[in-house]
């Protein structure tokens, strides 16, 4: 428990340190935001092996309430950097499934503490299933489509995205291009930055997808 | 995966259609045996510190002319009385250059709003204090010069006082020489990006002539310029009185030749070429080929070749960048050429690694010749492993034969021909490590440190916190911990020692890790090419340091 909320405070700050990192003078650097990113996947999988030991035996409520701050706070950061400047050194916007974490470990994460939203979880585990890591993210464009101000309980409106037969990206680059491009004022070009804009923003729910997502998401400045 | 090297890049502004009148252009190739030899005579004294030179030919003027920050060196060196030391005699400071004190008071009287709008864009730099943070030190390949450079952009150079009858103790202060504002903020349109006019390094070029070549950069551009001493004016013109006014022709009566006459001692800085957009992410590191005409600029996931006459054009000869950038796993932090091989130059990475590259095997040099890397002690593996394995610095030896590279705790010596583990490991800090976790939410963790070899390559010394800088002699493994501080520099004194206590009894000169200052980090110090004098930076003081032996 102390690890895990130990790791959930490395989260949180690494996630405000790149969000400071975009303000500041000079541009993004580079190596500085590819050490935050690393730091956070440590940090998460740091705190998804500590929920899967703690989750074993017990039942899933704490888990259930501590990413709330969390995404409480990944708010405030998403809204602004949402509106921030795309940064235009990157010429390859979509993002891509992670390197190292199969989703398969996750999903038994996923599964365990939220028996109370039965419905969304198992929605959830089909999709992954479907072994496409992409639809987390689309998870995450659902949410934000509700609206900034909505509760968490982003999962409940999920829906199954359209099944793609290539792979993630495209998809994912589709799916957010349309929800963000409102979003995102006076950049001068919507669909590519769409991707990059929301990459930096943590998702809300569920924690898990959050990370995943935040950290590929970051590592792809 | 690769991308083709660019073919060319927009024209800068440089001038680089030189006068013919000038001295001989940069990059005539010398023997490369011969000694870097001083053609012309030494550099005579100079008068007491000067005033600030008006902005140099080719400066922008926007701005307008500003104090140079550095005051006088406060106090004489003593001479002393040897004790011990490092093994290689004590250490006496020199001299401290700083910061005027008006400067300092008039930025903490500001109010809020103020300090708002000096920090924003363009900002008037003599409010800022942060402007005169030092970020680069480095002596010339003589020793009589050291340069420094700025956040505010502004390259400052020293020359050493020379030796004289009248004043024994004086030889080994360095006064200042020159002052000029190298790199003046940028904004970036098409990124919406500002362009920090910081100067991220200098190197400078062995003498070839009179004049003294440097090439400084901030984050984006590279400029090389040229600083020249004029003592001789012409006087005696026919058209023009002696104000420079246009005189009436018809009272011109004779004619006369003009003749050079002496003129108080004026240093001009001059950029020669300006080596501009090249580079999409921040440039970390230059370093001038053993041949004396080309030099690389180094970014995070790009080094490019320059030739020094070429200002539109540099060859690209790493590129780390994946095709996705999602894929990114690793940056270049540093690079350098070798001493002696034209042919091969080194650069680290992010992931504690070192890849050694030929540039005859090919153009574009991925693949590297040598991959130095240590494999990482499990026991040692902590949430910041990662980021603390990170390379800040990389140097050649000066004979060339070792490599030494500075992580964040420990500084390594790698020995050309050995691969798989470095020779030698020295810990800087070890104390830190058990802190890793607060100086990552203080951002302490990614502080860049240099290191640097002595002209024998017997010590290596580099930078810690709370103004500390530690030296480790290779030969008697023994090193030693100073501090370049305010309260401890009289003009007589002796560096004394100094220790972090890590256990819990803690003596009575010992300092606690708890206690130590974070903010004041020595990031960038410099060793004189051959004698045991070292420039070190703190913040924005300058110290400089000689060994008396007697």
């Amino acid at each position: 428990m102390e690890v895990q909320k130990e790791a959930q405070r490395i989260m949180t700050l690494s996630v405000w340190k790149m969000y400071h990192s975009r303000m500041q003078r000079g541009g993004l650097r580079l190596h500085r935001s590819l050490q935050l990113s690393l730091v956070m996947r440590s940090a998460r999988e740091l705190y998804l092996s500590a929920k899967v030991e703690a989750h074993e035996p017990e039942v899933p409520l704490p888990p259930v309430r501590s990413p709330d701050p969390r995404l409480h706070q990944s708010r405030e950061a998403e809204a602004v950097v949402e509106a921030a400047p795309p940064d235009g050194e990157q010429p390859s916007p979509e993002p891509m499934d992670t390197r190292e974490a199969p989703p398969a470990e996750e999903t038994p994460a996923r599964c365990a503490p939220r028996p109370a939203k039965v419905s969304r979880k198992r929605r959830n585990s089909s999709l992954s299933d479907g072994g496409d890591v992409g639809l987390v993210p689309s998870k995450k464009a659902r949410l934000e489509e509700e609206g900034e101000g909505a509760s968490a309980e982003v999962p409940d409106r999920l829906q199954p995205p359209p099944a793609q037969a290539e792979g993630a990206f495209p998809n994912l680059a589709r799916v957010l291009q349309r929800r963000f491009s409102g979003l995102l004022n006076c950049s001068p070009a919507a669909p590519p930055t769409a991707p990059p804009a929301c990459e930096a923003k943590p998702a809300c729910r569920p924690a898990d997808s959050m990370l995943n997502v935040l950290v590929r998401a970051v590592v792809a400045f | 995966m690769h991308q083709p090297p660019p073919a060319s890049f927009c024209s800068s502004s440089s001038s680089s259609g030189g006068s013919s009148c000038e001295c001989a252009r940069v990059g005539v190739r010398v023997s490369a045996l011969a000694p870097a030899a001083a053609p012309c005579p030494a550099p005579r004294r100079l008068p007491r510190p000067r005033q600030p030179e008006p902005p140099s030919r080719g400066t922008s003027t926007l701005l307008p002319a500003r104090l140079g920050p550095w005051c006088s060196p406060t106090g004489s060196p003593a001479p002393l009385s040897c004790e011990t030391g490092c093994g290689e005699g004590s250490w006496i400071l020199v001299c401290r250059l700083l910061v005027p004190t008006q400067v300092s008071l008039l930025s903490m009287e500001e109010d809020i709003d103020t300090r708002k709008i000096n920090n924003s864009f363009l900002r008037d730099h003599s409010y800022a204090t942060e402007a005169d943070i030092i970020s680069t030190v480095e002596f010339n390949h003589t020793g009589e010069l050291l340069a420094t450079g700025d956040k505010g952009g502004r390259v400052v150079i020293f020359q050493r006082e020379q030796e004289s009858k009248n004043q024994v103790h004086r030889r080994g202060e360095y006064n200042v020489y020159s002052t000029f504002q190298s790199h003046e903020p940028e904004f970036d349109y098409l990124k919406s990006l500002e362009i920090e006019e910081k100067i991220n390094k200098i190197r400078w070029l062995p003498q070839q002539n009179a004049a003294y070549f440097l090439l400084s950069t901030n984050d984006k551009t590279v400029k090389l310029w040229k600083v020249s001493e004029r003592d001789k004016r012409p006087e005696g013109y026919n058209l023009k009185d002696e104000e420079g006014r246009l005189r009436d022709p018809a009272t011109i009566t004779t004619l006369r030749v003009p003749v050079l006459r002496p003129m108080d001692l004026m240093v001009e800085a001059t950029p020669r070429r300006v080596f501009a957009n090249a580079h999409t992410y921040h440039i970390n590191s230059i370093s001038v080929n053993s041949d004396y005409e080309t030099y690389m600029s180094a970014d995070d996931l790009r080094i490019n070749l320059w030739n020094f006459e070429i200002t539109n054009q540099s060859f690209n000869i790493v590129d780390i960048k994946p095709a996705n950038m999602e894929e990114l796993t690793e940056v270049i932090t540093a690079a350098e050429f070798h001493p002696h091989h034209c042919n091969s130059f080194v650069y680290s990475s992010s992931k504690g690694t070192i890849r050694l590259c030929d540039m005859r095997a090919s153009a574009l040099c991925d693949r590297h010749s040598k991959f130095f890397e240590e494999p990482e002690d499990p026991s040692n593996r902590s949430f910041f492993s990662e980021i603390i394995s990170s390379i800040s610095d990389v140097k050649f030896s000066h004979s060339g034969r070792y490599i030494m590279t500075r992580d964040y705790l420990t500084v390594k010596v790698w020995d050309l021909n050995m691969e798989n583990r470095p020779i030698e490991t020295y810990q800087v800090h070890d104390y830190l490590r058990s802190k890793l976790c607060s100086l990552y939410e203080n951002d302490c963790i990614f502080d860049k440190f240099e290191c640097v070899w002595n002209g024998s390559d017997s010590v290596i010394m580099t930078g810690s916190y709370n103004n500390f800088f530690r030296m480790f002699d290779r030969n008697t493994k023994r090193d030693v911990t100073l501090e370049a501080s305010r309260e401890n520099s009289k003009p007589r004194a002796i560096l004394k020692p100094r220790k972090v206590c890590v256990g819990g009894k803690r003596r009575k000169d010992e300092i606690s890790v708890d206690s130590l200052d974070f903010s004041k980090k020595i990031l960038h110090t410099a060793w004189h090419p051959s004698e045991n004098i070292i420039a070190v930076a703190a913040t924005n003081n300058l110290y400089i340091f000689q060994d008396k032996v007697n």
